[in-house]
């Protein structure tokens, strides 16, 4: 019975290769986006969970309010970890991180090493990075111990035994205490190397509260305690004693919450180490996997339908041998099936096929094999099984419950007014196509005003050259000889660079009325800032050399005044007209005049609008210098900065990059939605398509004797074109006025996260309505034309 | 109205030559009805199809009203066909989804007929083949007789020199037959050219003259009475 119910099935798709064709691909490749976006998916929800505590373990985070501001922050003091085990019984243990970049040497081999984890000892116990050399207790229990992962045993050692051989960090000796498995994808912590928290330096020795720049987590000794110790840590951080301790005063306020470490990953709005992931990506990825895959659906009941009018004749004849509408039901469903495993397993080849492309979206680094599990070739089957019912279903039904008479009732006719279904199915298609281009659009063009926004000052043609160990002492010197290199304009060097600055400050302004804090954004500069990043002054000066005569240090700085550049923002929040401000006092910490004042320059992303920031002229803090070369053969002039980088630093390998590269990560995510919507809204144009293909095929045929009278009667090829695309096209117009008013609401959803967006422009919908008709039009012009030309004998000729 | 000279058709498939017409030659007077008769196969449709410009021969001259139309191209054959020549089929062809109306309304619409002037003719010639009260039905609610008026109207309505007819009363009852004949005849006598295909030899005495054909060729012209 099975074995007949596949052979009709498999001869009836060998038939129709057409329609075969169309489902198959179609099909495939919504279970090849279901099949990638699904494993992308796990990856995203599995974050963190291989470690064996995962649900005892959770990241502190830091919440304070200074000068009428409310800061989060996922760094911390060094005291929370060491405090909160003390006083909180429910913690066990706790770890302090931090990720930093060091120069790692051994022998000849030098490299700019970007994930080392300095980390308390207990890492090992709290987390589950397997060693698969050496004691997780005493890895880290000696301040000139290091860990390092396999990998790095590879690039160091060779296949020489890692274990208890000496790498030189920063200058220092280093023991190597265990061999660790490379850290997994889905792990927060990446890193390299692990080496004691306390190696960070002097700075780090004592407890404090504030300095936060450390991940604390805790490992609890029950996970049911967390909601418990949130409220014991709060009632602790009011106390009088506590606040007095950490300096809060008034109404401000310090706190802290607990994240369960498997929730930071998705949940938390506090980027660690790396970016988190959003759970609303999550939601959109599968969104666009199930619309594609819900498009390929829709063809397949289209086209089914569409179909069974001629098979009437063949449900009847097997009805009167005496077939159950239940067996004509199984055997429609078993059609489904067939075409829905042949699409499952080309669904496999496309998704290895299109790895690279998908990793290149999405920034992941899935290998081939994450496909070829278990885990996803069974779910793979799953989905195509309930894809297969899903798309099967209703042809199944309408062609089971064929009456007999209909046999002999020829004419049967699917082109009239009751293709409800079909209707709406091809109206929902090119809906969905629609506001995915539409959508695609307004992103793209918000992500092209951002990259070519105006913002202040000028991030193209700026080398970045990250400044570390011995570079500081000789400042002036290197800065003379980077200026000197043929290519370079000017140089300048400051703490962070200008499209992203987060360091926080407070100052205070004193007026008729009294003392004013005020909480912004600072940076420490070098010389030469304005006029290496070409900002614009509105009044007052750039700083200069005869500024440091200021900055007087002796005397205790009895005598230091320190000299600042405001933006615009900062001296209206003040009350001051850009010439008043001129010559006013700022305090922070010194006291100094107001030299300058710049026009507002975004730093920071385009998400939030222009906030207060202060610039204050001290070259110590410098951890960048900044190069602006011209643009003329832009590789020369690097060689010939690598050349004078190489005669004066020897403890560091040449490293640069630039700004405008620097500027345009910020956009990252942005840019990766923008890709995948991209590629999902162009599938699903071709999958509509390809689905309106088939039909036109078919309804083409269908009216093959109507077209042949109306040719016999007079009708010329243009208007038979347009008879038989005009259903269609209605449909498709139909589609795009529903599209639009969506699009529009989504899109404008998106580009509020942006303080700075683009007005959506009415061309927008205009284009993406006149393309997605064009393309509807091509599509179904083939076949309609084929039937215009058709010699109407041979369609009138199949008495 | 119609001279033909050594007409040829030859039908290819991937097997077989199908010598459809093989140097027919034959003429039609301005007024003449004509049968064509002949055994299944012998070509008789594909003869009508040359004459009514919806094919095209693959030799031979055939000349319509003086002029030589055998080279015609497809656009040149659809404008003299749709201002000169009718057709009524032996299965009807009236188009399913479109009421009795608007089968008739058709030849109208392409030979750009206003829709006023469309209206005024088309109840016309319903009326006159006695089908005007199931104006606004489809096809399939007619009877094959009634069916089949509604597709001479539809020959008609465009007021054709000539009416092509292939088997017309192939699928009807000797009744509904006999009514179609008369409509015919009474066209005929109206001034209209009528060429007709028929396997009735009842039929066949209608017209003025039967045209025997075997293999593509005719082999005996018999002139009635
Ligand atoms: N489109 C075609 N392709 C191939 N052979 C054809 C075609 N049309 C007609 N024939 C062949 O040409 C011959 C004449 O056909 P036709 O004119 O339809 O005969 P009849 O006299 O029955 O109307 C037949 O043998 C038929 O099979
Ligand atoms: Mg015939």
């Amino acid at each position: 019975m099975i074995r007949n119910y596949f052979k009709t099935a498999w001869r009836n798709l060998w038939k129709n290769k057409l329609y075969s064709g169309i489902n198959i691909f179609g099909l495939a490749v919504g279970l090849a986006a279901c099949l990638l976006i699904g494993v992308y998916i796990s990856h995203e929800l599995s974050y963190d969970k291989f470690n064996r505590n995962a649900y005892r373990i959770v990241r502190v985070t830091m919440e304070y309010e200074k000068a009428g501001t409310v800061n989060a922050v996922a760094t911390t003091g060094t005291k929370v970890g060491p405090q909160f085990k003390r006083t909180f019984p429910p913690v066990e243990e706790y770890v302090r991180t931090y990720i930093r970049q060091n120069i790692i040497k051994h022998d000849e081999k030098i490299f700019d090493e970007p994930r080392i984890l300095y980390a308390d000892a207990p890492f090992f116990k709290v987390f589950s990075f397997h060693l698969a050399e050496g004691d997780p207790a005493t890895a880290l229990d000696a301040s000139d111990k290091i860990v390092i992962t396999r990998s790095m045993a590879k690039k160091y050692f060779g296949n020489e035994d890692a274990l208890g051989k000496t790498l030189t960090m920063g200058g220092k000796d280093f023991r190597i205490s265990a061999i660790c498995e490379d850290v997994p994808q889905n792990s927060q912590l990446k890193f390299d190397f692990v080496t004691p928290f306390l190696n960070l330096g002097n700075n780090v020795k004592d407890e404090t509260w504030w300095t936060a720049n450390w991940i604390t987590y805790l490992l609890l000794r029950d996970h049911n305690s967390i909601s418990q110790l949130q409220q014991q840590v709060n009632d602790y951080m009011k106390s009088t004693a506590v606040r007095k301790d950490a300096g809060v005063e008034g109404n401000n306020y310090l706190s802290y919450h607990l994240e369960p470490l498997t929730r930071v990953h998705l949940y938390s709005s506090l980027p660690g180490f790396e970016p988190n992931g959003s759970i609303r990506n999550i939601y959109i990825f599968s969104l666009i996997a199930l619309l594609i895959l819900i498009i390929a659906c829709a063809n397949y009941t289209n086209l089914a339908t569409a179909q069974s009018a001629g098979r009437t004749a063949e449900i009847g004849m097997r009805k009167v041998m005496g077939a159950s509408k239940k067996q004509v039901f199984i055997q429609f469903i078993s059609e489904s099936l067939i075409i829905t495993l042949f699409a499952g397993a080309l669904a496999i080849i496309i998704s290895i096929t299109l790895t690279p492309y998908f990793n290149n979206i999405t920034g992941t680094q899935f290998s081939v094999s994450a496909f070829l599990k278990p885990l996803p070739i069974a779910a793979l089957i799953i989905f195509s099984i309930l894809t297969s019912f899903f798309a099967g279903f209703y042809p199944a039904l309408l062609l089971s419950g064929t009456e007999v008479i209909g046999v002999l009732k020829k004419g049967f006719s699917f082109t009239g007014g009751k293709n409800l279904l079909r209707k709406t199915l091809i109206i929902a298609q090119f809906s969905i196509s629609a506001i995915l281009i539409i959508f695609t659009i307004i992103i793209l063009q918000q992500m092209n005003f951002m990259k070519t926004k105006d913002l202040g000052y000028n991030k193209d043609h700026i080398v970045v050259l990250p400044i570390g160990g011995k570079m500081l002492s000789d400042f002036q010197a290197l800065k003379d000889a980077f200026s000197q290199v043929r290519g370079v304009e000017s140089v300048t060097a400051s703490y962070e660079t200008p499209e992203y600055v987060q360091w926080g400050d407070g100052i205070s302004v004193t007026d008729e009325k009294g003392k004013h804090d005020i909480s912004l954004n600072a940076m420490p500069v070098d010389l030469d800032f304005i006029k290496t990043l070409q900002m614009k002054l509105i009044a007052g000066r750039d700083f200069q050399q005869s500024d440091f005569a200021m900055m007087d240090t002796s005397n205790d700085y009895q005598n230091y005044h320190q000299p600042y550049l405001i933006n615009e923002t900062l001296a209206k929040k003040i009350g001051w007209t850009p010439e008043q401000a001129i010559g006013q006092a700022i305090e922070k910490g010194a006291t100094g005049p107001v030299v300058g004042v710049i026009k507002d320059f975004n730093f920071s992303s385009l998400h939030d609008p222009v906030g207060p920031l202060l610039i204050f002229l001290n070259r110590d803090y410098s951890r960048d210098f900044m190069l602006r070369i011209n643009g003329n053969d832009v590789p020369q002039t690097l060689s010939r900065l690598e050349m004078v980088w190489k005669q004066r630093i020897t403890d560091r390998p040449f490293h640069y990059h630039f700004l405008d590269e620097d500027y345009n990560k910020l956009y990252q995510a942005e840019q990766r939605s923008s890709s995948l919507l991209s590629v999902a809204a162009m599938l699903a144009i071709i999958l509509a398509c390809l689905g309106l293909f088939g039909l036109a095929a078919f309804t083409t045929v269908q009216r093959t004797k109507e077209i042949g009278i109306r040719k016999v009667l007079g009708a010329h090829a243009g208007s038979i074109t347009l008879l038989v695309s005009k259903n269609f096209l209605a449909l498709v117009v139909i589609a795009i006025a529903i599209a639009i008013p969506l699009a529009w609401v989504i899109g404008n959803k998106w580009l509020q996260d942006f303080a700075y967006r683009i007005n959506i422009s009415w061309w927008v919908f205009l284009a993406a309505g006149a393309a997605a008709l064009l393309i509807a039009f091509l599509t179904v012009s083939f076949h309609s034309i084929k039937a215009a030309m058709a010699n109407p004998v041979k369609s009138l000729r199949t008495e | 109205m119609i001279k033909i000279k050594d007409l040829e058709k030859i039908y290819r498939t991937e097997e077989v030559e199908t010598i459809a017409l093989n140097k027919l030659s034959m003429e039609v007077k301005d007024g003449e009805f004509v049968a064509v008769m002949g055994p299944s196969g012998c070509g008789k449709s594909t003869l009508l199809n040359i004459l009514g410009l919806l094919d095209d021969p693959d030799a031979g001259s055939f000349i319509f009203n003086g002029i030589e139309v055998a080279k015609f191209n497809e656009r040149k054959r659809a404008d003299l066909r749709k201002h000169n020549i009718g057709f009524v089929f032996q299965s009807f062809n009236l188009i399913d989804e479109l009421t009795v109306f608007e089968n008739v309304e058709l030849p109208l619409i392409y030979t750009g007929v206003k829709s006023s002037e469309r209206k005024k003719r088309v109840d016309e010639v319903l009326d006159k083949v006695q089908i005007m009260h199931r104006r606004n039905h489809y096809p399939q609610q007619l009877s094959g007789g009634q069916q089949q008026r509604v597709a001479v109207a539809r020959a008609v309505v465009n007021k054709p020199k000539l009416i092509l007819a292939d088997e017309p009363t192939g699928n009807l009852d000797s009744h509904n037959g006999n009514e179609v004949m008369e409509m015919l005849t009474d066209l005929n006598e109206q001034g209209t050219t009528i060429v007709m295909v028929t396997h009735s030899e009842h039929d066949a005495r209608y017209s003025h003259r039967i045209i025997r054909m075997l293999d593509g060729q005719t082999v005996l012209e018999n002139i009635m009475v």
